[in-house]
C-alpha cells in the first residue's frame, strides 16, 4: 500500500477564514470600541500611559456635562460643550425634513420610472445619475450667495435645501428598484375593484412597497445627519449648527479633552448606527440595487 | 393615443424633482462658473470686478494648487487600492459559511454609519502623539521603544489620513462586492470541484470574472468618493502638518471659508468637477453595459 486513505488533513481553508475573520472583526470593531470605552472615562484614565483598555472606574460624567456644563469646562472648549444639546436637536429635525421631504418629492418620480413608458425616461435617469455625481464643492459657493440673499444663512432651511441636493437623486434611484420589485397585478385588481389611480397608489402600491420607502428614508436621514461640509458653510450659531459641526469643533479646540470629545463623537454616531443595525437586510438591499450611494 | 399621456403623465409626477434638481444643483453649477469669471472677496464686496479666465490661468502657477492635486493624485490611489484590496478579502471571507459570520456582517457596517467627521475626530485620539492608544498598542506589544508623534511628519500624516479614510468606505465597497458574490451560480462552483479545481484555480476561473464588473463599479465610485475626501483629514490633520494632507477639497473649502476668495474658489471647484464629471462617464458607461439603464 503506497498511500493512507484516511490520512488527516489540516482544514487550512477553515483556519484562514477564521483568522481572517478575527482579524477583519478587530480592525472594525477597536477603533470605535476606544472612543465607545473613552466616552466613560475621567480624562486621566483616558490619557494614562499605558491605556486601560477597560474603564476602571466608569463614569457617566462626559454625558451629564452636555446637560449643565460646568466652571471649569466652560473656560475649556465650553461653547462646543454648550451647544452640544443644541445640535443633536437640530440635526434631529434637518435629518427628519430632509427624509421626508425626499420621500414627498422621489415617490411620484420612481413610479413614473417603474410604472410608465415614456420618452426620455433612459435621459432622464442618467441625468438624475450625474446629478449625484456633482461634488459638493462645485455648487457650495453660490449656495452659499443663494441663501445669503435669501435670508436663509444659519436656519434648517438652507441646511435642508442643500441635503435635497444630493440625496434626492439617490433615492429616485433606489425606490425605482423597489418599485419595479412590485407586481403589477396587485394594482390590476385594484382597477377592477374601480379604484382611483391615486387610490390604487396609495392604499395598495405603497404598502406594498413600503420596505423602499423605509430604505430610502433612512439613506436620507443618514446622508443629511452625516454631512459636514454644506453644515460648515451654512451655519454659525447653535441656531442651526449640526452635530459634525459642533463635533469637528471639539476636535479643533486643542484644550478641549477626550473624553467629552469621545463622548460628543458616540452622540453623533449613535442614530445612523442605531438605524444601521435595525435594518441592516434592507439598506444592504437598498444599497446594492441603486449602488449610488457614496 | 395612450402613448402620449403616459409621457404627460411621467413628466408630471417627475417634474417636482425635477425643478428642485434645477434651482437648486444645475443653477448653482451655472451661477458657479459666472463666480469664477470674478475677481470676488466676501471680506472685500466692492473690488468685485469681471477678470475672465484669469482665475483659471493664474492655477497654473499656483503652487498651492498644483501641490494639492499631486497629494490629491497620490491619496486617491492610495486610498483606492487598500480599499479594493481590504474589501474583496473581506467580502470573500464573508461569503464563506463560519460561525459568527452574522456578527461580522454587522461589525461591517459600523464604519459606515460613522460620520467623517467622527471618524477623523476617532482616529486623532487614537494616533495622539502623547496619549493615543496606536502608541500604547506599539508600545505593549513591543514594536516601538516609545511614543511617536505619528501626525507630525508628513509621509506619517500622509498614510495615516489615507488610513483613516480606507476605514470609513469600506463597508460601501464591501456590500457591492458581496452583492456580486451572491450572484455567482453556485454549479459552477460545483462543477469546478468535480474538475478537481484547487482554491486558487476556483478562485481565478470563477470568482474573479464574476466580479469584475462590481469591482469596475467599486473602483469608480470610491475613486469618486476618495477625491472628494473632506470630512475626516479636516478634522484629523487639517491638511497638515504643513501641506502634506492638503487634498483638493480642503484647500478649495479653506481657499472660500477660510480666506472668502470665492472667485478662485469657484475656479477650484471647476476643476473638481470636471474632473468628477470625466470620471462619472465612466460610471455611466459601466452601468449601461450592465443594463441598469433597461426600463
Amino acid at each position: 500500500m503506497s498511500t493512507v486513505p484516511l490520512r488527516y488533513r489540516l482544514p487550512w481553508k477553515k483556519i484562514v477564514v477564521y483568522a481572517l475573520a478575527a482579524c477583519f472583526a478587530l480592525y472594525l470593531l477597536m477603533p470605535f470600541y476606544w472612543i465607545f470605552a473613552m466616552s466613560f472615562m475621567h480624562e486621566v484614565d483616558a490619557i494614562a500611559v499605558p491605556p486601560q483598555w477597560i474603564p476602571a472606574k466608569p463614569t457617566l460624567e462626559n454625558y451629564l456635562s452636555f446637560l449643565k456644563p460646568n466652571a471649569g469646562e466652560a473656560l475649556v472648549g465650553g461653547r462646543a460643550i454648550e451647544e452640544t444639546p443644541f445640535a443633536l436637536g437640530n440635526s434631529l429635525v434637518v435629518a427628519i425634513a430632509t427624509a421626508a421631504l425626499n420621500l414627498l418629492l422621489s415617490v411620484p418620480a420612481a413610479y413614473a420610472f417603474s410604472r410608465l413608458r415614456f420618452r426620455g425616461a433612459k435621459l432622464l435617469l442618467i441625468g438624475y445619475l450625474l446629478t449625484r455625481m456633482v461634488p459638493s464643492v462645485a455648487i457650495i459657493i453660490p449656495f452659499y450667495l443663494m441663501m445669503r440673499s435669501l435670508d436663509l444663512l444659519d436656519t434648517y432651511g438652507a441646511l435642508i435645501l442643500s441635503y435635497l441636493t444630493f440625496s434626492l437623486p439617490v433615492t429616485i434611484w433606489v425606490l425605482k428598484d423597489f418599485f419595479r420589485a412590485v407586481p403589477r397585478e396587485l394594482e390590476d385588481a385594484a382597477r377592477v375593484d374601480r379604484c382611483g389611480w391615486f387610490r390604487t397608489l396609495w392604499t395598495v402600491f405603497l404598502p406594498v412597497a413600503a420596505p423602499g420607502l423605509v430604505a430610502a428614508a433612512v439613506f436620507s436621514f443618514m446622508t443629511a445627519w452625516n454631512e459636514f461640509m454644506f453644515a460648515l458653510f451654512m451655519t454659525s450659531t447653535k441656531a442651526a449648527k449640526t452635530m459634525p459641526v459642533v463635533a469637528a469643533n471639539f476636535a479643533t479646540d486643542m484644550n478641549t479633552q477626550f473624553t467629552l470629545m469621545a463622548a460628543a463623537g458616540v452622540l453623533a454616531v449613535l442614530p445612523p448606527l442605531l438605524l444601521v443595525l435595525i435594518f441592516q437586510r434592507l439598506l444592504v438591499q437598498g444599497m446594492a440595487a441603486g449602488s449610488v450611494k457614496g | 393615443m395612450p402613448k402620449l399621456t403616459e409621457t404627460r403623465r411621467a413628466c408630471l409626477l417627475n417634474g417636482p424633482a425635477i425643478v428642485v434638481l434645477a434651482a437648486l444643483v444645475a443653477y448653482p453649477i451655472g451661477y458657479s462658473f459666472w463666480v469664477s469669471l470674478h475677481r470676488q472677496n466676501l471680506k472685500r464686496p466692492k473690488a468685485t470686478r469681471f477678470i475672465g479666465l484669469d482665475n483659471y490661468l493664474s492655477l497654473w502657477h499656483d503652487p498651492a494648487f498644483l501641490a494639492s492635486l499631486r497629494t490629491t493624485a497620490l491619496f486617491v490611489l492610495l486610498v483606492v487600492s487598500m480599499t479594493v484590496v481590504l474589501a474583496t478579502v473581506l467580502a470573500l471571507v464573508l461569503n464563506e459559511t463560519f460561525l459568527g459570520r452574522g456578527v461580522l456582517r454587522s461589525l461591517a457596517l459600523l464604519p459606515w454609519a460613522m460620520p467623517g467627521v467622527v471618524n477623523g475626530l476617532m482616529w486623532r485620539t487614537i494616533f495622539d502623539a502623547k496619549t493615543g492608544v496606536l502608541n500604547g498598542l506599539l508600545t505593549q506589544l513591543g514594536v516601538v521603544d516609545h511614543y511617536q508623534a505619528w501626525l507630525s511628519s508628513p509621509t506619517g500624516a500622509f498614510f495615516l489620513t489615507a488610513f483613516a479614510q480606507v476605514w470609513n468606505t469600506l463597508p460601501f465597497a464591501v456590500i457591492l462586492l458581496l452583492a456580486g458574490l451572491a450572484t455567482i451560480p453556485k454549479d459552477l462552483y460545483d462543477a469546478a470541484t468535480v474538475d478537481r479545481a484547487g482554491v486558487v484555480q476556483r478562485f481565478r476561473q470563477v470568482t474573479l470574472p464574476w466580479l469584475l464588473h462590481p469591482l469596475l463599479i467599486v473602483l469608480i465610485l470610491e475613486t469618486m468618493n476618495a477625491f472628494k475626501a473632506f470630512d475626516t483629514i479636516y478634522v484629523l490633520t487639517g491638511g497638515g502638518p504643513g501641506d502634506a494632507t492638503d487634498v483638493i477639497a480642503v484647500l478649495n473649502i479653506r481657499t472660500a471659508l477660510t480666506y472668502t476668495d470665492f472667485g478662485l474658489g469657484s475656479a477650484y471647484a471647476w476643476v473638481i468637477t470636471l474632473i468628477t464629471l470625466l470620471v462619472s462617464l465612466g460610471y455611466v458607461a459601466a452601468l449601461y453595459r450592465k443594463g441598469s439603464f433597461e426600463l
